[in-house]
């Protein structure tokens, strides 16, 4: 396996790069402001100590109230970054973006999880379903993916919030679970939090408020999935190994599975790298349902012209996308030996 | 039961496809229409209050109105025109931007073409919506800033494809031969290597376009699109959720139809052309 | 004939497309005897891996089984269930294909590929499929260490070979080859061919070997069927068929074999193309391009003439 290793170092560096280059575009995007985002803030009648200490804050002067050249500004910044120091909120005590960031970070998670097994269950059984069949049921699995992908997140949100919370009132309508029931925290996630420390009331509320958000994330995402796993698993099947096997008289059940493994491959890198796609919906669906993850930390954040935090959200978020992207591929070269050699 | 590799072509049932491309196509001209016929076909002003509060669709107000009075018929109409603006003009300039882009890196090469692609790759790694939310939060409001944010977004898909492409052909013998000729680089890319990039990029555009449509919908949904009384669908989706939970649907479900109804259109046509000149993998 | 292995009888296995029928095998009847080495030859086109694949009831949609019996140890395998013709796959037949690389999972180690085989069939555990797995492959010239390697990492002959040895690991009866040498150097060609003679008189199996290459058939091969667009045109053992063909077709592929010893001076090609399999001729469908052709061949299919053991579908010969 030590070509695992050296594959594993060469992504490594070779992510350096990407990082960087969506770090610069987001800081420079930040500095672009019309205006001053300092009166932005704190309005044109503030006292000068006040926006001096603001400027300060932003990294803009320096102790003694020099300006400090924009390169400069972005080395700064960047050095802060590897410290781990992802900037301060310029709103409500000066927390670090960093704290503020893990403390709505496990709902997103716990959402893009639900979601993400909504749409696998959901898309890879429909793609398996169409690429098994010809004619009529391939057609409609294909009219499903392009249709799925083309709903708008908070109007699907909406319709379900209509349909089960408002005139049915089976669903509750919003929120991530009801008040006073979170559990102790363990991992963050309600639902494992609620089964670890054995709270029923709990795991029932958190599992009633996950629902429509999960079904919502998933049926968009699904669409997706069901064309990758659809176009996959039909290359793999006119593939001529397949009629090999059959001519072996190995059973079907196995030469599915087979089959299965051969389009795994490129199933996985596409779902790896939908993960951007997952990040949108997830903003989307928080917002419809009021989950409180980082979708609506980072709207409320730009609404209130936190700078420092969107910028330090947003390069979160071009982090996160790297390192998944990083695991797919080594996850894909575990599995293909054809990557490694 | 399981389809093997036929020894002779493959079918491709081309008629279902067929009807989703003129379905798509229907869908994207009732949208264009109502924007072009906008004041006909509504007497309302959609930014002002022209009715009772929260007045469900009458034949007075089709789809209602909405809290401040505003006939959402007349909004639905005129914010057609917001949307399929915002949309043609990120088109134009992420095409403007990306597609020479493509074309310069793919034919030079070198070092300009890597460091190009690297910037490239890591924005179209990144969520779009999430981009766009950056630069238009940072921008501010307006038609043309919002058709900018979306249009950087795109750049990357218009310039990896086009950058494709010219590669592809760039490789061509008869591009070699025309070299041989002492053709100029300019020539080249004129005669040889643009005429086969104008289908890629019809095709991008047909596969994006929807893609588009949605990022604007979602800037819009977190107002980040177009200044408020301006009507815009997103927004309007947004403004009318509040209401929701007391049971005034059609504040939202008529903006929200809208916009799938654009974003499916163009993905139906999207697909069934993409099909027809046998592309993949050409999701934005 | 107690000597028969497998029967072949008025095979029709048509194609259905865009509307249209490809009679890719039109009535066919052959028979296969015990520890022979039949060739099967034609074009492509011919029909000849359709019949192949027939066999073992492997043809891919849009292609049909439409008609005709496969007998084979009493059994008529086109009566057969899927589950029951599982139990022939691979163990009463073997096949191997033309390329060894696409035909391998490419995902999997061959050892445990063919250790599945086995374990698929027999009752056994994996240590002992795994020892028969070595066996296998040392016997088809393999050296065992490669058992736990990638397709990807054996040459085109070794490939070909752990094809083979899959496919003959559990002594099957009858072993059909879709053009197992086309893709290899004729070295490595001929050391295969001489690994597959050995394994048929070894095991006492009989091999249907099909190819477009009549030289290496009459090098080879006992028996000869010569196939056109979908029919059969002659059958008959090597050694008389070559020195005296009777089907047009036959005479002109082995006119058009090229003379390594001989002073030829130009390649003698069969002139014309195999037909349109949408809309064959009418009559025998070789008389567009035969030099000998009557009236009646243009209307008239020639029926079926025994000639002592030789068989051929001419009206030449008053059919």
């Amino acid at each position: 396996m030590a070509s695992l290793k050296i594959f594993i170092v060469a992504r490594v560096l070779a992510l350096i790069p990407t990082i960087l280059i969506l770090i610069t575009l987001v800081f420079f995007i930040m500095r672009v402001l019309p205006g001053d985002p300092v009166i932005a803030i704190v309005g044109m009648k503030a006292p000068m100590e006040r926006v001096m200490e603001l400027r300060r804050e932003l990294g803009l002067i320096d102790e003694n109230g020099n300006e400090i050249p924009l390169v400069t500004q972005y080395f700064n910044y960047l050095s802060k970054l590897i410290q781990g120091d992802f900037g301060r909120s310029l709103i409500w005590g000066k927390r670090p973006v960093l704290v503020e960031i893990m403390e709505h970070l496990p709902a997103t998670i716990e959402l893009a999880i639900a979601g993400f097994l909504v749409s696998i269950i959901l898309g890879v059984s429909l793609g398996v379903i169409g690429a098994g069949s010809s004619g009529k049921t391939n057609n409609a699995v294909r009219v499903y993916s392009a249709v799925t992908y083309a709903l708008f997140i908070p109007w699907i949100g909406m319709m379900f919030q209509l349909v089960f919370s408002v005139w049915l009132k089976i669903l509750p309508v919003g929120g991530r679970i009801g008040v006073g029931l979170e559990p102790p925290t363990y991992t963050g996630l309600y639902i494992l939090d609620s089964l670890i420390s054995n709270r029923l009331d709990s795991l029932t509320s958190s599992l009633r408020h996950i629902t429509l958000p999960a079904i919502t994330l998933g049926l968009i995402i699904s669409g997706v999935f069901s064309r990758i796993t659809r176009t996959s698993v039909e290359e793999v099947l006119r593939q001529d190994f397949v009629v090999a096997a059959r001519a072996r008289g190995l059973p079907e059940y196995k030469i599915m599975m087979h089959v299965l493994k051969n389009s795994f491959i490129p199933i996985l890198t596409m779902m790896g790298l939908q993960l951007a796609l997952l990040m949108t919906g997830a903003v989307l669906t928080e917002t419809t349902f009021s989950w409180p993850g980082m979708g609506t930390f980072l709207l409320e954040r730009i609404q209130y012209r936190d700078y420092t935090t969107v910028q330090g959200t947003v390069v979160f978020f071009a982090l996160i996308v790297a390192l998944v992207n990083l695991i797919v591929d080594i996850f894909y070269a575990y599995i293909d030996p054809r990557i490694r050699y | 039961m399981y389809t093997f590799k036929p020894i002779l072509t493959k079918i491709i049932p081309k008629m279902p496809l067929k009807t989703m491309g003129v379905a798509g196509l229907l869908m994207i001209i009732t949208v264009i229409l109502m924007a072009v016929l906008a004041n006909f076909l509504t007497p309302y002003d959609p930014t002002k209050s022209v009715g009772l509060s929260l007045q469900p669709p009458s034949l007075n107000h089709p789809f209602g109105t909405n809290k401040i009075g505003q006939d959402m018929w007349s909004r639905i109409v005129h914010g057609a025109r917001t949307m399929l603006l915002v949309v043609t003009l990120s088109t134009i300039m992420s095409i403007v931007i990306g597609v020479p882009l493509g074309l310069i890196s793919g034919y030079v090469g070198g070092i300009l073409d890597r460091i190009l692609t690297m910037i490239m790759d890591a924005i179209y790694a990144f969520p779009s919506l999430i981009l766009a939310i950056a630069i238009a939060a940072a921008l501010g409001p307006g038609i043309v800033n919002t058709a900018v944010s979306i249009a950087i977004v795109y750049v990357p898909t218009y310039f990896r494809m086009v950058r494709g492409q010219t590669l592809n052909v760039k490789s061509q013998l008869y591009v070699e031969a025309a070299v041989a000729i002492g053709a100029g680089p300019i020539s080249i890319l004129a005669r040889y290597i643009l005429p086969n990039v104008i289908s890629i990029v019809v095709a991008v555009f047909t596969l994006s376009v929807a893609d588009v449509v949605l990022t604007e919908a979602g800037l819009s949904f977190f107002g980040l699109s177009v200044p408020a009384p301006t009507p815009d669908w997103g927004f309007d989706l947004r403004a009318g959720h509040p209401y929701l939970v007391s049971g005034y649907w059609w504040l939202v479900t008529f903006p929200g139809l809208m916009i799938i109804i654009l974003a499916v259109g163009f993905t139906f046509l999207g697909e069934s052309i993409s099909e027809y000149l046998g592309l993949r993998e050409v999701r934005a | 004939m107690s000597d028969t292995l497998l029967e072949i009888g008025n095979l029709k296995t048509y194609y259905f497309a865009h509307g249209s029928v490809i009679k890719a095998v039109d009535d066919v009847s052959l028979g296969i005897y015990k520890r022979e080495m039949v060739g099967l030859v034609g074009e492509s086109g011919s029909g000849k891996s359709t019949l192949g694949l027939s066999i073992i009831k492997l043809v891919p949609p849009p292609g049909k089984i439409v008609d005709g019996k496969i007998i084979i140890g009493g059994e008529d395998l086109l009566k057969l269930r899927d589950k029951e013709l599982r139990r022939i796959r691979g163990r009463k037949i073997g096949m191997i294909f033309q390329d060894p690389l696409t035909c391998l999972d490419p995902l999997r180690r061959v050892g445990d590929q063919i250790i599945e085989s086995i374990m698929s069939h027999i009752k056994v555990n994996k240590e002992a499929a795994r020892e028969m797995a070595l066996k296998v492959f040392e016997r088809v010239g393999i050296s065992p260490e490669r058992i736990d390697d990638y397709p990807h990492q054996l040459s085109g002959g070794m490939r070909q070979r752990a094809m083979i040895a899959m496919a003959v690991v559990l002594n099957p009866e009858l072993l059909i080859a879709d053009e197992p040498t086309t893709a290899l150097d004729v070295v490595v060609q001929s050391r295969i061919m001489d690994l597959l003679e050995d394994l048929k008189n070894e095991r006492k199996m009989s091999i249907l070997l099909i190819t477009h290459d009549l030289a290496l058939v009459i090098e080879r091969c006992d028996r000869v069927v010569i196939m056109y667009a979908g029919r059969v045109c002659e059958i008959g053992s090597v050694k008389e068929v070559s020195n005296e063909p009777l089907h047009p077709y036959t005479k002109l592929l082995i006119e058009s074999i090229p003379n390594i010893e001989g002073t030829q001076m130009e390649l003698k090609p069969i002139p014309g193309t195999p037909p349109d399999m949408r809309n064959p001729p009418p009559g025998c469908r070789f008389w567009p391009r035969c030099p000998y052709v009557l009236d009646k061949c243009k209307s008239v299919e020639p029926s079926i003439l025994e000639i002592d053991n030789r068989v051929v579908f001419c009206h030449l010969y008053g059919g």
